[in-house]
């Protein structure tokens, strides 16, 4: 009897840290955010009090809040497009071996291993308008008459300056997805094209991207979670300033520049929805179980 | 029925589990204060600052038995810390900084304990200039422990060359001055003024607005800076156009550091700086190491709409927050720290081996004194007289309670209208509705 209740209890005790952690970590946290999304919660200004939607009302009034929303999206479709075309390109050209490619694959990894403070601190550098490795390689190339302030003075420049940061750092890990399962594709399959006569770009078109699609639909999600939580290239590249601003940034700005924490709490409770949401319309639009028949 | 019973008993199981966990999260949170607090016989000292040489500190313990944990934190997390920790009712340090523009938040939340009682305002009045700044309704939230004030600085070498000998004292002969030190000295650009969203901008847009004479809100904490006539409307007019006119560089649109911004000055890339921190020329112009301009530098008289401006005063304080662990320890500290003798060693009186890295300048008359006959050490007489005549406090009735909105709308919106992203009306629209809305809200 004892060892049978011992065996039932086991699968709960083996469980039971890991849920420790998620509890505590992710559920708690989650439940009171949520609930703290519907209260006034201002450290300078007490007593918390429940508002209902005030929060949210407020965050569609206040206009840098609704231009990171639209500045969101933007860094959104350039870094899920950007990170899935160059990571196919990367995967393409990595998939087959010859000399040096550990090294090059050692190489690609790299920005994806370095955090990304690190990695926007780099590239404010490259831009940097006085010293800038962009501006001095424009100029030796004639591209550019004087030295340009790239970041801050256009939003859509700035959005898309920052991005590419992102899309260097994010595109490694959508190359490494996408080329494992382009090399788990049969090679009898493109073996079978070539002898029906079937060129490079047609078999690449016809048979891998058809089986590739479930990976790339986890590579766009991937992208599409770290482009809509961008962060740390903004606040390094950019300041705090609403033109190039992300949700994420605002989110920030509201729960510890302006210590506004039920604006906060409900800000953050959106970009989760949003991030949740967009996975999954993303998922549904990409993802097809594909399967190799392979005889 | 034994599937049921089985289902139930995994379901009691894991409720019990999860009951389990909540309850020690809940538990792990409410004891928050068993972590990090001091002794009796020690103090956190919690500040935006570099700790004084351990020598001075060691001093200090020798005569009180107090031993110092200096906690160094960069100044805006410094601020969040503070925050997060006195909304959460947890021990944060002993001592911590007031930064002048929080007095307001601190008077109403009652996150920092008044010092009424540990120090005599009336008789420090006299010797602190800028004491009043920290006081709120007669509470003493903090004490000052240093006088930094915003002030003009400029490259002589650089006006000269230029055929400038006696500096302008007016904003119009500034601009047509510094077009002429530009041609001169092949700078494009040729003067500073921060243009991120950071704290700094605020701050000059308060500096500017008092060289225009005026202040950008009234003791009752309105927009003073709606009309087109306003000092406030001037001063933000007259920055943006100098940075768009090309007298300001591009760059600093993005420039969110200080000292990046200070290294143009110190590398000769601009002849002058507006709202510069006192302390500069010492601190970073003087410093062979980093600078290309050592004794090149000075203080000189902020200009205004017809003559001399005003110098907005931005001192740094200390005070204790009302959940410290030692408050007869932190009183002993606070009263050693801003000592007559120890205010002037920290700016230099017994050289540079005591030098507090970045003190702007001390907090007392009395100290500036030792200073000045030791040699006028870092240009005390210069800026004593400016901090005498010509330092104001940005607010004629301290700063709102509600300070932290109100800047970062005035960062935000000045740092649009200069990238073109909105007009000065607009700008100056925008931070007047935030005025009143934070009024309005209490």
């Amino acid at each position: 009897m004892r060892t049978r209740l011992r065996r039932q209890l086991l699968p709960y005790i083996l469980v039971s840290p890991l849920l420790v952690f998620i509890v505590a970590l992710s559920f708690v946290p989650t439940v009171d955010t949520t609930v703290e999304a519907f209260f006034r919660v201002m450290p300078l200004d007490p007593p918390t009090a429940f508002t209902g939607v005030g929060n949210f009302r407020a965050l569609f009034d206040n206009p840098a809040i609704v231009t990171s929303w639209v500045n969101t999206a933007v860094y959104v479709a350039i870094g899920v497009v950007a990170s899935v075309v160059l990571g196919t390109a990367i995967a393409v050209a990595l998939r087959r071996r010859f000399r040096f490619r550990g090294i090059m694959l050692a190489l690609v990894i790299l920005p994806w291993a370095l955090p990304s403070v690190v990695e926007a601190v780099i590239w404010s550098w490259i831009y940097n308008p006085t010293f800038g490795v962009l501006n001095s390689a424009l100029k030796s190339l004639h591209a550019i008459g004087g030295y340009h302030v790239w970041l801050g003075l256009d939003r859509w420049l700035t959005i898309a300056l920052i991005e590419i940061v992102q899309v260097w750092q994010i595109t490694p890990l959508s190359a490494l997805i996408i080329m494992a399962a382009l090399q788990s594709i049969p090679p009898d399959l493109y073996e079978a094209a070539r002898v029906d006569g079937a060129g490079a770009l047609s078999s690449f078109r016809r048979i891998s991207l058809p089986l590739i699609r479930p990976a790339v639909a986890v590579a766009a999600v991937e992208a599409l979670v770290l482009s809509l939580n961008i962060f740390d290239q903004v606040y390094i590249l950019n300041g705090i300033a609403p033109l190039g601003s992300s949700v994420m940034l605002q989110t920030y700005v509201t729960t510890f520049e302006d210590l506004n924490f039920g604006g906060g709490y409900a800000l953050s409770l959106l970009v989760t929805a949003a991030t949740a949401l967009a996975s999954m319309a993303m998922l549904a639009l990409l993802y097809r179980r594909t399967e190799a028949a392979v005889t | 029925m034994k599937d049921l019973r089985t289902v139930g008993r995994r379901t009691g199981a894991l409720a019990a589990a999860i009951a389990l966990v909540t309850a020690g999260a809940a538990c792990g949170s409410s004891s928050p204060s068993s972590t990090s607090s001091s002794s009796p016989s020690s103090i956190t000292v919690a500040v935006a600052y570099p700790a004084p040489p351990k020598a001075l500190l060691d001093q200090f313990t020798k005569q009180t038995g107090i031993t110092v944990n200096w906690v160094n934190i960069g100044w805006d997390d410094l601020q969040t810390k503070i925050a997060a920790a006195m909304s959460a009712n947890t021990y944060f340090a002993d001592a911590a900084d007031v930064d002048w523009s929080k007095v307001g938040e601190y008077e109403k939340t009652g996150w920092f304990i008044p010092l009424n009682q540990y120090f005599n305002v009336s008789s420090l009045s006299s010797d602190m200039p800028q004491l009043g700044t920290f006081i709120v309704d007669g509470k003493l939230i903090g004490m000052p422990f240093d006088s930094s004030f915003i002030v003009t600085t400029a490259n002589a070498n650089d006006f000269k060359k230029a055929g400038i000998t006696s500096m302008p004292t007016t904003l119009a002969g500034w601009s047509s001055a510094l077009g002429k030190v530009g041609k001169a000295n092949g700078m494009a650009n040729p003067l500073d003024i921060q243009f991120a969203t950071a704290e700094g901008l605020s701050t000059c847009w308060y500096q500017m607005t008092a060289a225009f004479g005026g202040s950008v809100l009234s003791s009752s904490y309105s927009p003073e800076f709606t009309s087109p006539s306003s000092p406030g409307y001037k001063a933000m007019t007259w920055m943006v156009n100098a940075y768009k006119s090309g007298l300001v560089p591009k760059a600093n649109i993005n420039v969110t550091d200080y000292d990046g911004f200070t290294t143009e000055m110190a590398k000769n890339r601009v002849a002058a700086v507006m709202c510069d921190y006192s302390g500069s020329v010492a601190s970073i112009y003087n410093v062979p190491s980093s600078s290309s301009v050592v004794n090149q530098t000075e203080y000189v008289q902020t200009p205004g709409a017809t003559g001399p401006g005003m110098n907005v005063a931005n001192p740094d304080g200390i005070g204790i927050p009302r959940n410290a662990h030692n408050v007869a320890g932190a009183v002993k500290f606070i009263k050693w720290f801003t000592s007559t003798e120890n205010q002037a060693i920290w700016a230099g009186l017994d050289g540079p081996k005591d030098v507090v890295s970045t003190f702007p300048l001390p907090a007392r008359l009395s100290s500036f004194k030792l200073l000045e006959k030791a040699g006028n050490i870092g240009q005390a007489s210069q800026l004593a007289a400016i901090l005498a005549a010509h330092a104001k406090a940005p607010f004629p009735n301290g700063a709102p309670p509600w300070y932290v909105q109100f800047s970062a709308a005035v960062q935000t919106n000045i740092h649009e209208a200069a990238a073109g992203q909105e007009t000065i009306a607009q700008a100056v629209s925008a931070i007047a509705n935030t005025v009143n809305q934070l009024k309005a809200s209490g």
